[in-house]
């Protein structure tokens, strides 16, 4: 860990200024992620602004504006609080299951929501300082392209770069069309569609979002959802508990009799970004919720999925996982 | 030692036994100890047991538990340093520390309250788990810093006591009890927590297993699964889960968990 | 038979524990030593080659750095000297990804870590061999004498002409131990005298190999170890890190704490290696074995060897007549493999009971009475008696109360809700010795009251060595618990055996048991009088009023024990619960059944097998080290890459001892269950998986991947 210098803030605007034209400094918050990275030698700044006193904590419901109805959660409110919130728990259960999913009770007791988007991949050649990566270090070229890359992606991934991105939270945040809500160091906010936060590696993987130098994630907001009674996340895994995904699939769906007239589903684990199974959602829309249609929706969707060496088994199951989700958002949990 | 007495045991000799060793206790009135066997048993009871380990465990290369005395002395190259000032264990500290300095080093290297382990340092094990403003944290992912006007508990910080006069809390207890450990070293780790644990399930907080989120009901009583999935943030490299979840159960629920040692002839 | 008036066999708590629960115990780093610097160490990034240049200069110029040690400058260490794996930065030579190549020493373990990531070395980098796949059919015959070929009749001959036979390949991948507590040590010197504060199964073999390596005397290296955060095979041979710890002592004349990170640890203290198993059997119809065959292909280190016993439960399970072992060796570019929990034994058992699992699925018998109908009478191995073996008891009694009647014979018919269930079982064994001790017993006596202290270089890295040498004493000497001090872990105290390969308690027990009882007889005999009834050592003290007294007994093996073969025997059973969509496999229920002799503390004698169950659960289910075939370095390697079971994966854990009272193997019967608690168990989890699923898997780990 490089010496840095560390500075509190006490407000959001204190905060901003903070890091203003200073390249090298970055946000510390929960630091889960962050102090991990430095110690490694990953992250390198030479100043943290801590904000985890600031106080965009609050969850409540949002009263005006396109998403009324619907709930904001501050920003750097705790991983454990937005599960827990009764809000979430009532309106949007399956954000509560995809945070609870992620890490462990004393990591989510410290992770914020914020930080939560901003976690940076897990793959093992970014986080070994003397692996080629052009995500850390561009230009040094990937080292799981050919190398092990059974846990990396098998959707938009490019030559440069076949990391997956981690978040569990981030995977419901996507299939529940939240905007992540943002404030630069001039007081300016603007709000940013999920599916438009996070990016994919193209040329640029070392860019993981579109949050621009020096913005603060204020909060995310979650419109008003109907998915609250047929919602679940499916995590798969190496192992039971404390383990990042495989595979992930968050569904939502709103249903008349036992037709689907609204379904919503992502996927983690297989691209840098949340991944909206958009195919499989558009051939489910107004259909009967039968294993049969379900079925071929899946496989539509992971059709377009393009494997690795190691990580071809992420197909099949995808396949499965989605149809298990969208089962056990139906029925409950078998 | 008088060899002839009666086997039969008073009531609240019983009762002693039974604290100490309730699997134990059909069994020995079945067979009928005598009672030399029960006072040497007797012995390691109640308060002699505590003593007897405490005493046993002050000749074993333990470290006294820190107290506020010179550990506020800085080393000689502080760098980027940050003046701290918050609570250990309910004593006030003040340090000036290396602004890289997370809080589980803190405490190891400067406070000399070496209780709480470091097994990765990456937020990976469990092992350095504090409990920070009433809530379970990692040490070794949290800055000293960030932890100005806080509160931290430390394992050094749940017994009331010392010696032979040592009060466990209860999860201790329970951890002793059910044999929650055996190398120890990711035992103060398990044990904060399972003592914030215990907490979020009075407040009703969720777990992955949870059934149904959308139902809130507090204060839980969890099950052997909702306890398994709460507790797996803590690894345990010997495999004492099963007496772990015994443990923390336990105590969760506010009732003795049979313990059972099978033979077969 | 356990008797009703001792205090062995009771399970009381650990004597240990108050400390563990308080945080009182003092590990390795835990000393609170003054003045300390703080050590760091930095390693290869290539996994063969020469070293040409390293640049140390912007290191030694950063903050707080006292000194910069590598192959330049660091003293002559002897590196025959006995401690494993290289590394000492004696040459320029990388051997592994990962090789120690220098230490960084500072002011603070901020300012160290930060200084390690400043060196910048210029490589002369070499093709490395690592990618095992590739270098296994070029494997050779292992150097070491006890892995030459073993054979016993015909296995090619009965094989080729039997009627059923399984011919199949298994593979274990590399495992890493992970202790929780990473390797660390405190290294202070006092004059020309180091004492080492260092995690260490084998206390007289870490004091031996470092003053080997130091050029300096046995006597002027003290090891102190009294509490040890978990070792698993890693911490009995020691590694660079100690002796490196007392050269940056040394250097900077202070003392140094060095302390692996866990990500250090994947290529710093050995690891399981990664085998191959053919296993071979031959049956006739009504299942009685006419051949077995096990030919074993691993790797080891680039210069040294060190092969894992995979053929030792094939050696002795079953009665067959014709038998063959083979080992074949290649050597890679990767740090010394080492003894890992049930070393041989766990893998081998995975691919021997794995293929006893598929001949009975191929014979439609039971596989309990496939084994049973192949019980042998005598180790078939070398025709010596059992000292004892309750091989079939424990088959029965565990399939008795786990239900094994409600296993589905054919695969892939308990479908409940989303999950198939399965049932597996599988037997093991471990081999039961007793290795030469001494032990001092101190007798003091104040007033009418009597207390003993009981001194060994002993180790207890969680096993209990602690509560149960203070029952044994307690018995011997007719003292309450309370009276009764156990002093280990300490290389100034009489020599002892190591906490290993399971003979920690019959060599401990043994010898504090033969002290007590020496004692006794010296003080009998010192009173000059005659008794009726034997008096006890505590009785004597207090009759002939004696204030202090002590002795000291160097104990050894029964030499009988050697007309006997004697080894703990096991029986694994495992319910599955596979999730048919996502493969994801739970083990909701084990039970192992063990007869290990004499069981002297019940409770710290469960906790030991089922954490060996926990053991094999994770090497089935979810622990694989991965190396990068181009690269050679671990993607595995931090405790998120590498998954070792968390508390979710392990369901419903139960134990069952069978009473042994085996005074053949050595005096007290004590059989060891350190390493049988994990031997079988892998192979009942994949045997269980096969019935729950239909899906053989021979490849460890059974990730989901595997089955869907």
């Amino acid at each position: 860990m490089r010496p840095f210098v560390y500075n509190r803030a006490s407000d959001p605007t204190t905060a901003l200024n903070m890091l203003s034209g200073k390249p090298n400094a970055k946000f510390l918050a929960g630091g889960t992620n962050l102090l991990d990275l430095m110690k490694e030698d990953v992250e390198r700044p030479a100043e943290l602004v801590d904000i985890s006193g600031l106080a965009l904590t609050t969850i409540k419901t949002i009263t005006s504006g396109p998403n009324q109805g619907g709930v904001s959660i501050g920003g750097l409110g705790k991983n454990t609080d937005a599960a827990n919130h009764p809000l979430i728990r009532q309106q949007y259960p399956l954000l509560t299951q995809a945070i609870l999913a992620g890490a462990s009770g004393q990591i989510r007791n410290m992770a914020t929501n914020g930080g939560n988007l901003l976690q940076r991949t897990r793959c093992p050649y970014f986080y070994e300082v003397s692996m080629p990566c052009n995500k850390r270090e561009p230009g040094t070229g990937c080292g799981a392209l050919e190398g092990i890359n059974r846990l990396h992606a098998i959707f938009g991934w490019s030559e440069k770069c076949v990391a997956v991105y981690p978040s569990d939270m981030a995977v419901a945040l996507a299939a529940l069309d939240a905007i992540v809500k943002v404030r630069n160091v001039g007081g300016q906010e603007r709000a940013i569609a999920f599916a438009d936060f996070h990016r994919l590696p193209g040329d640029t993987p070392h860019q993981d979002t579109n949050l621009a130098p020096g913005e603060l994630i204020t909060a995310i907001e979650l419109p008003p959802s109907k998915l609250a009674d047929k919602a679940y996340y499916l995590k798969v895994r190496d192992r039971a508990s404390y383990a990042f995904a495989l595979l992930s699939v968050a569904v939502g769906l709103e249903m008349a009799g036992n037709r689907i007239t609204q379904v919503r589903i992502a996927m983690g684990g297989v691209a840098h970004k949340p991944w909206r199974a958009l195919t499989a959602e558009k051939m489910l829309v107004g259909k009967e919720a039968t294993e049969a249609n379900v079925r071929l929706a899946a496989e539509a969707e992971m059709a377009a999925a393009k494997p690795l060496e190691h990580n071809k088994f992420k197909v099949e199951l995808g396949k499965r996982s989605i149809v298990l989700a969208l089962q056990t958002a139906l029925n409950g949990v078998g | 030692m008088d060899e002839n007495e009666v086997p039969e045991l008073s009531d609240d000799e019983k009762k002693l036994f039974e604290d100490l060793m309730p699997e134990d206790l059909n069994d020995i009135l079945d067979t009928g100890v005598n009672r030399r066997h029960f006072l040497k048993l007797m012995s390691l009871a109640g308060s002699g047991l505590l003593a007897a380990q405490s005493a046993v465990a002050e000749q074993l290369f333990t470290k006294p538990i820190g107290l506020p005395t010179s550990a506020e002395l800085a080393p000689a190259s502080v760098e980027n340093g940050v003046n701290v000032a918050f609570k250990v264990n309910g004593a006030a500290r003040k340090l000036l520390v290396d602004s890289r300095m997370t809080l589980l080093d803190t405490l190891r290297e400067r406070l000399e309250l070496t209780g709480s382990k470091k097994g990765c340092d990456h937020g990976q094990c469990g092992a350095c788990t504090v409990i920070l403003n009433g809530q379970r944290v990692l040490s070794c992912l949290t800055l000293a810093a960030s932890c100005e006007g806080k509160t931290v508990q430390t394992i050094e910080g749940l017994a009331q006591g010392s010696g032979s006069t040592v009060r466990l809390h209860p999860v201790q207890e329970a951890f002793l009890k059910h044999d929650g450990f055996q190398c120890g070293f990711c035992t103060p780790g398990q044990i904060c927590s399972a003592v914030a644990l215990i907490d979020e399930a009075k407040r009703g907080d969720a777990s992955y297993v949870t059934a149904d989120v959308r139902k809130k009901a507090a204060p839980l009583q969890l099950s052997t699964e909702e306890i398994r999935e709460r507790m797996s943030g803590n690894l345990c490299r010997c495999g004492a889960y099963a007496n772990i979840v015994a443990a923390v159960q336990e105590v969760q629920h506010g009732k003795p968990v049979e313990q059972t040692f099978r033979f077969s002839a | 038979m356990q008797d009703k008036n001792k205090l062995t066999g009771t399970p009381i708590s650990r004597i240990d524990g108050i400390a563990k629960v308080t945080g009182k115990a003092a590990y390795s780093t835990d000393y609170p030593v003054k003045d300390l610097a703080y050590a760091v160490l930095f390693k290869s990034t290539i996994a063969a080659g020469t070293i040409l240049n390293i640049d140390t200069s912007v290191a030694e110029k950063a903050p707080g750095v006292l000194a910069v040690i590598t192959h330049k400058n660091a003293p002559k260490l002897n590196v025959n000297g006995g401690l494993r794996g290289g590394s000492l930065l004696q040459s320029p030579e990388v051997e592994f990804f990962g090789q120690h190549i220098g230490i960084v020493v500072a002011e603070t373990f901020e300012q160290a870590r930060h200084a390690s990531h400043l060196i910048s070395v210029d490589y002369d980098k070499k093709e490395p061999k690592v990618d095992f796949e590739t270098l296994a059919p070029n494997a050779v015959l292992p150097k070491e004498k006890d892995k030459a070929d073993a054979s016993r009749g015909d296995a090619k001959a009965a094989l080729s002409s039997a009627a059923y036979k399984v011919e199949e390949t298994y593979s274990t991948p590399i495992e890493h131990h992970h202790p929780l507590e990473p390797h660390a040590t405190i290294a202070e010197w006092n004059g020309d005298r180091v004492t080492l504060y260092n995690s260490s199964q084998i206390v007289n073999g870490a004091q031996t190999s470092a003053a080997n390596t130091l050029n300096i005397k046995p006597e002027q290296v003290r090891i102190v170890t009294p509490y040890i955060g978990g070792g698993f095979g890693s911490k009995g041979g020691q590694w660079a890190n100690l002796v490196l710890t007392a050269i940056a002592a040394k250097q900077v004349n202070r003392p140094v704490k060095l302390a692996l990170t866990r990500q250090q640890m994947v290529n710093s203290v050995g690891l399981r290696q990664q085998n191959l198993q053919k296993v071979s059997l031959a049956a006739t119809q009504d299942g009685k074995l006419t051949a077995l065959a096990h030919e074993i292909t691993t790797h080891a280190a680039i210069k040294s060897e060190f092969v894992e016993p995979c053929g030792d439960c094939s050696k002795i399970m079953y009665d067959v007549p014709n038998s063959l072992i083979t080992y074949r060796v290649v050597p890679m570019n990767v740090i010394l493999p080492t003894y890992t929990r049930g070393p041989g034994k766990s893998t081998g058992s995975f691919a021997l009971e794995s293929a006893m699992d598929e001949l009975a699925h191929k014979l439609k018998m039971d596989p309990i009475e496939l084994r049973i109908k192949n019980e042998p009478a005598r180790d078939p191995s070398n025709g010596k008696p059992w000292s004892s073996r309750k091989a079939v008891e424990c088959l029965q009694v565990g399939a008795k109360a786990f239900g094994w009647e409600k296993r589905k014979a054919e695969p892939g018919q308990n479908l409940q809700g989303n999950y198939l269930i399965g049932y597996g079982v599988a037997a093991g064994t471990y081999p039961a010795h007793q290795r030469p001790t001494s032990a001092v017993v101190k007798l003091k006596r104040t007033g009418n009251e009597v207390t003993a202290t009981i001194e060994l270089a002993a180790a207890d890295l969680g096993t209990g060595t602690y509560t149960i040498l203070t029952q044994t004493a307690a018995d011997a000497l007719d003292l309450p618990l309370t009276n009764v001090t156990v002093v280990i872990g300490d290389s100034d105290l009489p020599p002892a055996a190591g906490a290993v390969g399971s003979v920690g308690a019959a060599s401990y027990a043994n010898a504090v048991n033969d002290a007590c009882q020496k004692i006794t007889d010296e003080l009998i005999t010192r009173s000059g009088k005659q008794f009726f009834a034997r008096p006890t050592a505590s009785q004597m003290m207090l009759s002939e009023k004696i204030t202090e007294y002590k002795t000291r007994v160097d104990a050894k093996p029964l030499e009988s024990a050697e007309a006997y073969s004697a080894h703990s025997f096991n029986a694994n059973f495992a319910e599955v619960a596979v999730n048919r969509f996502t493969g994801m496999v739970r083990v909701n229920r084990f039970l192992a059944v063990t007869g290990a002799g004499t069981i002297l503390n019940p409770k710290t004698a469960r906790s030991q097998i089922i954490g060996g169950n926990v053991w094999g659960i994770g090497m089935a289910l979810t622990e694989e080290s991965i190396l990068d075939p181009r690269l050679g370095n671990f993607v595995t390697r931090s405790f998120a890459d590498y998954h070792v079971p968390s508390n979710l994966d392990i369901g419903d854990m139960d134990a069952i001892f069978i009473r042994e009272d085996d005074q053949k193997a050595n005096k007290m019967g004590i059989k060891g269950i350190g390493e049988v608690g994990i031997v079988g168990v892998a192979a009942a989890v994949a045997n269980a998986i096969f019935n729950a699923t239909g899906k053989r898997v021979r490849e460890l780990p059974i990730t989901p991947d595997k089955l869907i």
